[in-house]
C-alpha cells in the first residue's frame, strides 16, 4: 500500500512537471518558428514579404527535443556515475544541452537566412544576439522537468530503461505532443492573423505572414507572448496527461487482474478520449455552423 | 506539400520484380539465421512481423505537415515518421514496463499497444480541442465528402482555398489505431531482442542472466529505436509526406509498405541476431 | 517531387569528399588504438575526429539525396541514417581489431538492402538512391563508432559493455589452522558501460542531428558547399563537447580533459568561420534595422 502512495505521488510530480515542460517546450519552437509554422517563414521572403522573424531551422520539434533531453539525460547519467547529486547532474545536464541548443539555433537562422539572399532577406543579426537567449531560457525549463521526469521514472519507480534511453524517449514524446498540439495555434493565429478568424489560410495567401505588430516590427517574442495564452498550455496539458495517465494506469492497476489491469486501464482511459473528442467536434460543427450551404459545393 | 501542388512520387502500384527480390532476401536472411542457431528464428521472425506492422501503423496517422498548421489541411501539423516515432517509442515505454513487472509476453505487447494508442489519443484530443475552442476552424475532411464511421458531411465545413482542416472523427480513429499498432510493433520487437540477448549474451560472456539483464535490456532498447526509425521513415517514404487516415487514397499504397519494410526488418534483424552468435569476438 | 531542387553545385566533387570522408574515418578510429599500444587513455579524441570526418562526408551526401523531393524533410534521412548506422556498429564492434573494417561493410551491406528496398519496392525511383542510403549507413556507423571511441577509449565490444570491476568476496571456507581464506573474484558491472547504460543512445541523437543539420539549416537558393560543409564541421565538433564530457565517466580526467579542450577549440574556429561565411553569402548583415520593404503587396 505505501509503495502505491509513493507511486502515486511520484506519478503526479512526473504529471506536473511534464505539464511545464510541455508548455515551456512550445513557447520555445513558437518564438524560434521550429517545427511546421517554418516553412511559411521561409516561405515569406520568396513572396517578397521581407520579415523579421526568428527562422530557427533545427529539423522538426521531435528529433530536436530527443536530441535535446537526451543529451540533458545522458550528462545527468554521466555525472551521477561520478557520484554528483541528482539535482546538480540535471540541472548540468539540462544546462549542456542548453548550451547545444542554443548554437543549433544560431547556426539554423544564419544558414537558412543567408540563403535566402536571391529574395534580398537580409541577416538581422539582433534578432539573434535578443531572442536566443529567450529560447534557450525556454528551453532549459522543457528540458530541466523533462530529465527530472526521466529521472523520477528510473529512480523512483524503477523503468528498467537507462536514464538517456529514457531522456530520447520521453524527449521525442515531448516534440510530438508539443508540435502536434502547439503548431496550428502558431501558424494559423498568430502567423496569419491578418487571416479570417474561423478559416483556413487560403492557399493562395501563403506566404504573406504578418510582420509589422500594433506599433513598430512584429517581433518573435511577440509570437511567444501570444502562443503562451493557448498553445503553450494546451501543449502543457498534452503532454502531461500522457505522461501522468501513462504512469498512473500502470502504477496503480499493474498488480491487478495478473496484469491485465494496467491494458483495461488504458483501453478505457482511450475511449474516454475518444468520446471526449466526438463532443468536441459535434461542438464545433454546431457552434460555427456549415459555411455554405451542403447542396451547393458538394463536390 | 500537397497543399503546394506536390505530386506523389512513384504512383500506387507494387514493383513486382523488387518485390520478388525482397522477398528472396526475407527468406535468405531467416535461412541464414537458421543455420547461424535454430533458437534465434522465432525472434527474427519476431522482428519482421513487428517491422511490418510499423509500416502498417505509420499509414493510419494523419499527417498534414506543414499545410496542417496553416489550417490548409486536415491531420497533425508535424512530420509523419517522428509523430508515429512518438507514440510508438511511448507504447515501447509501457510494454517494456509491464515486461519488467509481469513477465508475460501477451500482455506486454498489449500494454505497448495500449500506450501508443493513449498517446495519440490524448495528442488527437488536443489537436481537435486547439482548432475548435481557439481557432474556431470545424474539422472537415480534404478527400472525402462524407465520414465514413459518423457519416458527417464535409465539403460545407471546408473553408475556401484549402483542402479541409482538423481532425474529422475518422482520422482521430486512424491516429489511435496507428498509434496501437505502432506500439505493438516496437513492443514486439524489443521483447524478440530483449529475450535473445539476455539468454545469448549470458552464454557468450559467460556471466550470469541477472548481471547481463541491464546490458541486454539497453541494447534491445537502441535496437528497437534504430528498428523503428528505419520502418518509419520508409513508410514515410511510402506516403512521401502527409496522410489524412485511413480513408486517404495514398492508404492504398500500404501493401509495399508492408513488404518493404519486413524486407528491410528481415536483414537489420539479420545483423543484429549476429550479435549473439560466435561470429566475431 | 521528382524534379531536382536547387541545391550548389559543389566546388569539390561528391567522390573526392566521400574518400576522404571514409579514409580519414577509418584512420581516426585506428588511432584510439594508440590507447591501448601506450596504455593511455589520450589517444581517445581520435575518434572524435574520425567522427567529424563521417559526418562531413554525410551531409555532402544527403544534400544530393534530399535535392530530390523525398517528400518528407531531410531530417527523416538523418533518422534512417543512424537507425541502420546503429544496427551495424554494435554488431561490428564484435569483431576486435578489424571492427572499423567489418563496420563499414556491415555498414554498407545494411544500407545498401535499405536502399534497394526504398527505391525498388516502396517505388521511390530516385537514381541515388541506393548509393545515398549506402553511404548514409557506413556515415551513422562510422560516426557511432568514432564518438563510442572517444568517449570509452576503445572501439571493442568488451570494453563498450563494461563499465567498472567490483569485487566479490566470497568465504571458501576455513582452512587448516582455522585461518578464514576468502575468493575474490572481480566481477564485470555492466549497467554503467556506454551500451549498458544507454549513452549510446545520447551519441545515436546527437550524430543523427548533427548530419542532418548542416544541410537542413543551409538549404535555399543561395547555400554554398562551402558553408555547408563548415556548418557540418562545426555540428561534428559540438557534438564531440558533449561526448567528451560524457567521457570523463569511461577515461578519466586527463584524457577527457584533453578531448574537451580539443573539441572547444575545433568547434570554435568552425563556428566563427561559419559565421564569416554566412556573413559573406548574405544579402545584408544588418543590426538593429527595420524591415526593408522589397515589394509583396505593400
Amino acid at each position: 500500500m505505501e509503495e502505491i502512495v509513493l507511486g502515486i505521488g511520484i506519478t503526479a510530480l512526473a504529471g506536473a512537471l511534464a505539464t511545464v515542460a510541455g508548455a515551456a517546450e512550445d513557447t520555445e519552437s513558437d518564438i524560434g518558428s521550429q517545427g511546421d509554422p517554418n516553412s511559411q517563414v521561409q516561405l515569406a521572403p520568396q513572396m517578397g514579404y521581407i520579415h523579421r522573424i526568428f527562422n530557427k531551422a533545427v529539423s522538426g520539434e521531435p528529433p530536436a527535443y530527443g536530441l535535446w533531453c537526451a543529451i540533458g539525460a545522458g550528462v545527468a547519467w554521466a555525472f551521477l556515475q561520478l557520484n554528483y547529486n541528482p539535482a546538480l547532474a540535471i540541472i548540468l545536464g539540462s544546462i549542456v544541452a542548453v548550451f547545444i541548443q542554443g548554437i543549433y539555433c544560431t547556426s539554423g537562422y544564419l544558414g537558412r537566412t543567408a540563403s535566402l539572399a536571391k529574395f534580398k532577406q537580409p541577416v538581422y543579426i539582433d534578432i539573434l544576439k535578443s531572442l536566443t537567449s529567450v529560447t534557450m531560457a525556454h528551453a532549459f525549463v522543457a528540458i530541466f522537468c523533462t530529465t527530472a521526469v526521466c529521472y523520477l521514472m528510473s529512480a523512483a519507480l524503477h523503468h528498467p530503461f537507462a536514464l538517456p534511453l529514457l531522456g530520447l524517449i520521453w524527449g521525442i514524446a515531448l516534440g510530438a505532443a508539443g508540435s502536434a498540439s502547439g503548431n496550428p495555434f502558431y501558424g494559423k493565429e498568430r502567423q496569419y492573423q491578418n487571416q479570417k478568424f474561423g478559416a483556413g489560410v487560403p492557399i493562395s495567401a501563403s506566404g504573406n505572414i504578418v510582420r509589422y505588430a500594433e506599433a513598430g516590427q512584429r517581433s518573435s517574442l511577440d509570437n511567444g507572448w501570444f502562443t503562451t495564452k493557448f498553445a503553450g498550455p494546451a501543449s502543457g496539458i498534452c503532454f502531461g496527461l500522457i505522461v501522468f495517465l501513462e504512469l498512473w494506469r500502470t502504477v496503480l492497476f499493474e498488480e491487478s487482474l495478473a496484469g491485465w489491469g494496467a491494458v483495461i486501464a488504458g483501453i478505457v482511459l482511450i475511449l474516454i478520449f475518444t468520446f471526449i473528442d466526438r463532443w468536441i467536434e459535434v461542438w464545433g460543427r454546431k457552434t460555427y455552423g456549415p459555411y455554405t450551404e451542403p447542396e451547393e459545393s458538394s463536390s | 506539400m500537397s497543399a503546394l501542388g506536390g505530386k506523389a512520387a512513384g504512383g500506387d502500384g507494387i514493383n513486382m520484380t523488387g518485390t520478388i527480390v525482397g522477398i528472396v532476401i526475407i527468406l535468405v536472411s531467416i535461412g541464414i539465421t537458421a543455420v547461424l542457431g535454430a533458437s534465434l528464428i522465432v525472434p527474427l521472425i519476431g522482428i519482421i512481423i513487428g517491422g511490418a506492422l510499423i509500416a502498417f501503423g505509420v499509414h493510419f496517422v494523419p499527417v498534414g505537415g506543414a499545410p496542417a498548421a496553416m489550417g490548409q489541411a486536415p491531420g497533425i501539423a508535424t512530420g509523419v515518421a517522428m509523430l508515429a516515432a512518438g507514440a510508438g517509442l511511448a507504447g515501447l515505454f509501457g510494454g517494456a514496463w509491464a515486461y519488467e513487472t509481469t513477465g508475460d509476453f501477451l500482455i506486454s505487447i498489449i500494454g505497448g499497444a495500449v500506450g501508443g494508442g493513449l498517446m495519440m489519443a490524448i495528442t488527437c484530443l488536443m489537436v481537435n480541442a486547439t482548432y475548435v475552442f481557439a481557432m474556431g476552424i470545424p474539422a472537415a475532411s480534404g478527400k472525402i465528402a462524407k465520414d465514413p464511421i459518423t457519416g458527417d458531411t464535409f465539403p460545407e465545413y471546408k473553408s475556401q482555398g484549402t483542402e479541409g482542416h482538423g481532425l474529422p472523427f475518422i482520422s482521430f480513429v486512424g491516429g489511435v489505431i496507428g498509434g496501437l499498432i505502432a506500439g505493438l510493433g516496437g513492443t514486439i520487437i524489443y521483447i524478440e531482442l530483449l529475450d535473445a540477448y539476455s539468454t545469448g549474451l549470458a552464454t557468450i560472456m559467460q556471466a550470469e542472466a541477472t548481471a547481463i539483464q541491464p546490458l541486454a535490456i539497453s541494447l534491445a532498447g537502441i535496437f528497437a529505436i534504430g528498428f523503428f526509425l528505419v520502418n518509419a521513415v520508409l513508410a514515410a517514404y511510402n506516403i512521401t509526406g502527409t496522410i489524412e487516415g485511413p480513408h486517404d487514397p495514398k492508404f492504398k499504397r500500404v501493401p509495399r509498405a508492408v513488404i518493404g519494410c519486413a524486407v528491410a526488418s528481415a536483414f537489420c534483424g539479420l545483423i543484429s541476431l549476429l550479435l549473439v552468435t560466435n561470429i566475431g569476438m | 517531387m521528382t524534379a531536382k531542387m536547387e541545391a550548389s553545385e559543389g566546388k569539390m566533387p561528391h567522390n573526392k569528399l566521400m574518400t576522404y570522408g571514409l579514409v580519414i574515418a577509418v584512420v581516426g578510429t585506428y588511432l584510439t588504438y594508440l590507447n591501448v599500444l601506450t596504455g593511455v587513455a589520450v589517444f581517445s579524441f581520435f575518434g572524435g575526429i574520425a567522427a567529424v570526418a563521417a559526418l562531413w562526408w554525410g551531409s555532402d551526401t544527403i544534400k544530393h539525396l534530399c535535392s530530390y523531393g523525398l517528400g518528407t524533410g531531410v531530417p527523416s534521412a538523418g533518422m534512417i541514417a543512424f537507425g541502420s548506422g546503429a544496427i551495424a556498429m554494435i554488431v561490428g564492434t564484435k569483431f576486435g581489431i578489424a571492427s572499423p573494417i567489418v563496420t563499414v561493410i556491415l555498414a554498407a551491406i545494411l544500407g545498401a538492402v535499405i536502399g534497394y528496398t526504398a527505391n525498388n519496392i516502396i517505388n521511390m525511383n530516385i537514381p541515388v538512391m541506393i548509393m545515398s542510403l549506402m553511404e548514409l549507413a557506413v556515415v551513422g556507423a562510422m560516426t557511432m563508432l568514432g564518438f563510442a571511441a572517444m568517449a570509452t577509449g576503445s572501439f571493442e565490444f568488451n570494453q563498450l559493455i563494461i563499465g567498472s570491476m567490483s569485487l566479490s568476496v566470497e568465504s571458501a571456507g576455513v582452512a587448516a589452522g582455522g585461518a578464514q581464506t576468502f575468493l575474490v573474484t572481480a566481477i564485470p558491472q555492466y549497467g554503467n558501460s556506454l551500451i549498458g547504460g544507454a549513452a549510446l543512445a545520447v551519441i545515436f541523437f546527437l550524430g543523427a542531428l548533427a548530419l542532418q543539420h548542416p544541410f537542413n539549416a543551409c538549404l535555399g537558393p543561395n547555400e554554398s558547399q562551402d558553408r555547408t560543409l563548415m556548418l557540418a564541421l562545426s555540428c561534428g565538433f559540438l557534438s564531440m563537447i558533449v561526448v567528451a564530457i560524457i567521457s570523463f565517466v569511461f577515461i578519466g580526467l586527463l584524457a577527457g580533459t584533453i578531448s574537451l579542450i580539443i573539441s572547444l577549440i575545433a568547434w570554435f574556429y568552425c563556428y566563427k568561420t561559419y559565421i564569416d561565411l554566412s556573413k559573406r553569402d548574405a544579402y545584408a548583415w544588418l543590426d538593429s534595422k527595420p524591415i526593408i520593404e522589397v515589394g509583396g503587396d505593400q
